[in-house]
């Protein structure tokens, strides 16, 4: 067979004229070479080019750990909080203001473990923001502890001998939480990953995408490329993603796990409740926002 | 003739002495009074706790409750006696008249009764019964009865009682007859006490409100957009009153899962552009600590309402006290100095609200607005500005040659303030964050960046102890010098105020000074005052004596700390008796 050979000078210009660098800051990621989320931040600029979402009707937000240093690595607007408030921040941000595309990121840590108590609130209000969850189970910006999601008898700094916490299933969670939309996605397939964000954006309401990412640094023996490459299968195409109930059965399935749509359903968003209420209140005016930027 | 009655409302919890109150201060108001009222009922939601609900009738300004109440009205024998004693000399007690001889011995109210007081018994119990069919209505038969003994004017009732129980039919009905039953009795009831209403003050169009409410009024009128909140005693009802009124006007509020949350998506809304608030009491505050922090880092615009209750912990959820002030102060990581105000009355919740948004904008850091149960619950009537004080936009203006690649949100001014770009600004993307940044907004951890950023976030704050049309401190009494100074900041102003006013009628040189604006902090005015006293008293209902610790730092003067964490208001007596007990100290140290 064949193979065409590749020029770097068309590739550039491709990347180019992709409009994709357009989402891009200058800031050069500062994660290890090989991290899993380079793929993340390469889909997101993407997926908001193809939706046709202007640099500055977007708000990326984030927590604190390695993932959450994402918003100073895309061209948007960015608001980097504190560990495990991203999704409150974010509700705030999108009550406030319906015409910005809020994307709230962070890690296994930041979402499941401090901020685990604000997950449930901000799906069961499907209020209209995308989070995507990098979940490499470990806390690599402290260098290596266990994370909720690590495995049973994983070996880290804070678990010497061995980890003897069972890992939260994010997945099955959030679809209990009453999540709207969700999927699964895995750095090493960045194609898929950047459909499936591109698809959580366009969802109104709460989408959650879980995002299996390796860390190349700290684990050397769970979340790898090699293990997770070998194990992860793509969802069924008889599958219904508005089978509840299926969804969850697949979410269980953490030993091969899923990639794709797991459940989707429609449902009014925060917004949507806020505005039929102050109707009921009496109110008559269109919008409830309180000034566009200039 | 000046009118100042005070009336105090005896009775258990579900007797209708809190309703009873709420009439009376309301009809009074409409009358054309100027009202103070405080109740007092216990944290149980249902059972036989003593309500007691206190109004105080003037036609000048008054700061502050008395000691003694003129009139007494029992509903119950039980919760009444105690209160019997705090009736004055000619002043009223009216009660259920009973049958002795059916009571066990000291069980009546007329028993405590002491000399000089005025026994009023009255059949309420027949009264309400032979009016309405039912014993329930006890607590309107005695309105009625000291409208009529007093010769109020009944019309200022009845539109108080049609409007409370609109919608409820037969009970408005019921409610009037038994209004009028009392008043027939008390018209016919011959006056003995010294207690007199004169002629309201004519035209005084006054609302009344609680602090809470005022704090409502004052976000409404001031524009607010979003509100985030979690339930907590005694700051609740804020929520509860926006929650009706902000969608009317189609604005937003949300009930977060905590405080933490309601303190975030508070940030994230002001990051937008948006007026965004939160209200919450000490345990609250606590939880909002850390994320109050990264709003000074990230130079983003909120609200906080804190209306103290006594603690530390879960404390007295339903008792009074201003211990929040060192947390409401320093309480986060780090040098994160944030602006913190505190009114003293009800209006002053009002302008504080409003001009906390303002505030909060214009300097682009959270502000703490400092409340205590006493004064968010608390009744006041109020004259309201004919038109809202406060200014809708207060955003520093973004040049549009500033945007662009090259934007510098926290761009280093001459004022310390950078104007921002607010998210959906073309140009102006830019990322913020907790993580120290230089002026684009990136991480930056070197030494002389840090230095200028501390130096920017505190003394772009400094600018607020000249914030326009706003009582940063305000000094009463004796001017130049004087024996003795109060010096006091919140809802216990009100009574040092009425402490000063006594002592100086007792001959002493005094004077008050309230201190609003607590930080930043109005040291070269506080210094000034302190010098002018011989003695500098601070009153404030804590153990530590956060306040009198405040002055002293920042004047670099000493001050005697008069501390009380007794679960009520401050009591102006013990206040006028510690003002004594130092003038006289330091008369003899002179002599």
């Amino acid at each position: 067979m064949k193979t065409q050979p590749i020029y770097l000078e068309d590739k550039l210009r491709e990347i180019n004229e992709s409009g994709r660098l357009a989402y891009r800051s200058r800031s050069m990621p500062t994660w290890c070479p090989g991290c899993g989320y380079f793929s993340i931040v390469d889909g997101l600029p993407g997926a908001l080019n193809d939706a046709g979402i202007a640099p500055k009707d977007t708000v990326v937000v984030s927590g604190i750990g390695c993932s959450s240093r994402f918003p100073f690595f895309v061209n948007t607007y960015g608001f980097h909080t504190l560990h495990g408030r991203v999704l409150p921040v974010a509700t705030g941000i999108k009550t406030a203001n319906d015409a910005l595309t809020v994307i709230a990121v962070g890690g296994d840590g930041d979402g499941f473990a401090i901020g685990g108590g604000h997950v449930p609130h901000a799906a069961r209000r499907n209020v209209d923001i995308t989070y995507l969850l990098f979940d490499n189970g470990i806390y690599g910006l402290t260098k290596g502890q266990t994370s909720p999601t690590s495995a049973v008898g994983f070996r880290t700094s804070t678990s010497p001998y061995e980890n003897f916490d069972q890992p939260l299933n994010p997945l099955m969670m959030v679809l209990t939480y009453g999540a709207t939309w969700v999927g699964q996605a895995y750095a090493g397939r960045p194609q898929q990953l950047e459909t499936l964000i591109r698809q959580a954006i366009a969802h109104r309401g709460f989408s959650y995408l879980h995002i299996l990412s390796p860390c190349v640094t700290f684990d050397k023996t769970d979340k790898t490329y090699q293990r997770l490459g070998n194990h992860v299968v793509d969802i069924p195409r008889e599958h219904d993603t508005g089978d509840l109930g299926a969804a969850i059965a697949l979410a269980a399935k953490t030993d091969m796990p899923a990639l794709g749509l797991l459940y989707r359903t429609v449902r009014p968003t925060l917004s949507d409740a806020l505005d039929a209420i102050a109707e009921k209140a009496g109110y008559k005016g269109a919008g409830t926002r309180r000034r566009a930027a200039a | 003739m000046r009118t100042d009655v005070q009336i105090s409302i005896c009775g258990s919890a579900g007797e209708g002495t809190i309703a009873a109150g709420d009439i009376l201060r309301n009809a009074l108001a409409a009358a054309g009074y100027r009202i103070i009222s405080f109740d007092a009922y216990p944290a149980e939601i249902r059972g036989f706790g003593k309500c007691v609900a206190r109004l105080r009738a003037t036609t000048e300004q008054v700061y502050s409750l008395k000691e003694k109440s003129d009139v007494l009205v029992c509903l119950n024998d039980e919760h009444g006696i105690p209160h019997v004693g705090d009736v004055r000399d000619f002043g009223a007690v009216i009660y259920e008249a009973k049958s002795i001889t059916r009571l066990t011995e000291g069980a009546h109210v007329s028993a405590h009764v002491r000399p000089g007081q005025v026994p009023y018994p009255l059949a309420l119990r027949e009264l309400s019964e032979r009016a309405t069919g039912a014993l329930r209505s006890r607590n309107l038969v005695a309105l009625g009865y000291l409208a009529g003994l007093y010769s109020l004017a009944p019309e200022p009732f009845l539109r108080i009682i049609e409007k409370k129980f609109k919608g409820k039919g037969a009970v408005a009905e019921a409610n009037r007859k038994a209004f009028e039953a009392g008043r027939v009795v008390g018209t016919q009831t011959f006056k003995l006490d010294m207690v007199a209403f004169g002629p309201p003050t004519a035209g005084l169009q006054s609302v009344m409100l609680s602090g809470n409410a005022a704090v409502v009024d004052g976000c409404l009128d001031a524009g607010i957009d979003n509100f985030f909140g979690y339930p907590i005693t005694p700051a609740t009802t804020i929520m509860e009153r926006l929650a009706t009124e902000m969608p009317k006007r189609g604005k937003r509020l949300v009930q977060t899962e905590d405080e933490i949350s309601a303190i975030a998506a508070t940030v994230g809304a002001g990051y937008t552009g948006a007026r965004a608030a939160t209200a919450t009491s000490g345990p609250g505050l606590a939880l909002m600590s850390e994320m109050l922090g990264l709003g000074v880092m990230a130079e983003v615009p909120s609200v906080v309402f804190v209306s103290q209750r006594g603690g530390p912990s879960t404390g007295i959820p339903t008792k009074t006290e201003q211990s929040d002030l060192n947390m409401a102060l320093y309480g986060s990581p780090g040098d994160a100095p944030r602006i913190v105000i505190a009114p003293t009355n009800v209006e002053g919740c009002y302008r504080c609200a409003g001009k906390a948004f303002e505030m909060a904008e214009r300097y682009q850091t959270p502000v703490v607005v400092l409340l205590d149960l006493y004064l968010s619950n608390r009744y006041e009537t109020v004259v309201m500005p004919a038109k809202p004080p406060f200014e809708p936009n207060c955003d520093k203006p973004l040049p549009k040659q500033d945007l662009g690649n090259g934007y510098r949100r926290f761009a280093l001014t001459s004022d310390g303030v950078s104007p921002r770009a607010l998210p959906g600004t073309a140009g102006g993307m830019h990322v913020v964050t907790g993580l120290e940044h230089n002026e684009f907004g990136r991480v930056n951890e070197q030494p002389e960046n840090h230095e200028a950023m501390s130096k920017k976030r505190h003394e772009k704050l400094l600018a607020a102890l000249q914030h326009p049309d706003f009582t940063h401190y305000k000094r009463f009494g004796d001017e130049g010098r004087v024996e003795i100074g109060l010096l006091a900041w919140g809802s216990t102003f009100g009574e040092c105020l009425a402490a000063m006013f006594r002592a100086r009628t007792e001959g002493m040189r005094c004077a008050a000074m309230k201190v609003v604006m607590l930080q930043p902090f109005p040291a070269a005015a506080v210094a000034e005052f302190i010098d002018q006293c011989d003695v500098v008293l601070v009153p404030e209902l804590n153990y530590q004596g956060q306040f009198a610790s405040l002055v002293q730092a920042q004047t670099g003067r000493l001050v005697h700390r008069y501390d009380r964490v007794c679960g009520g208001p401050m009591v102006v007596d013990e206040i006028l008796a510690e003002m004594l007990r130092r003038v006289a100290a330091g008369r003899q140290k002179a002599a």
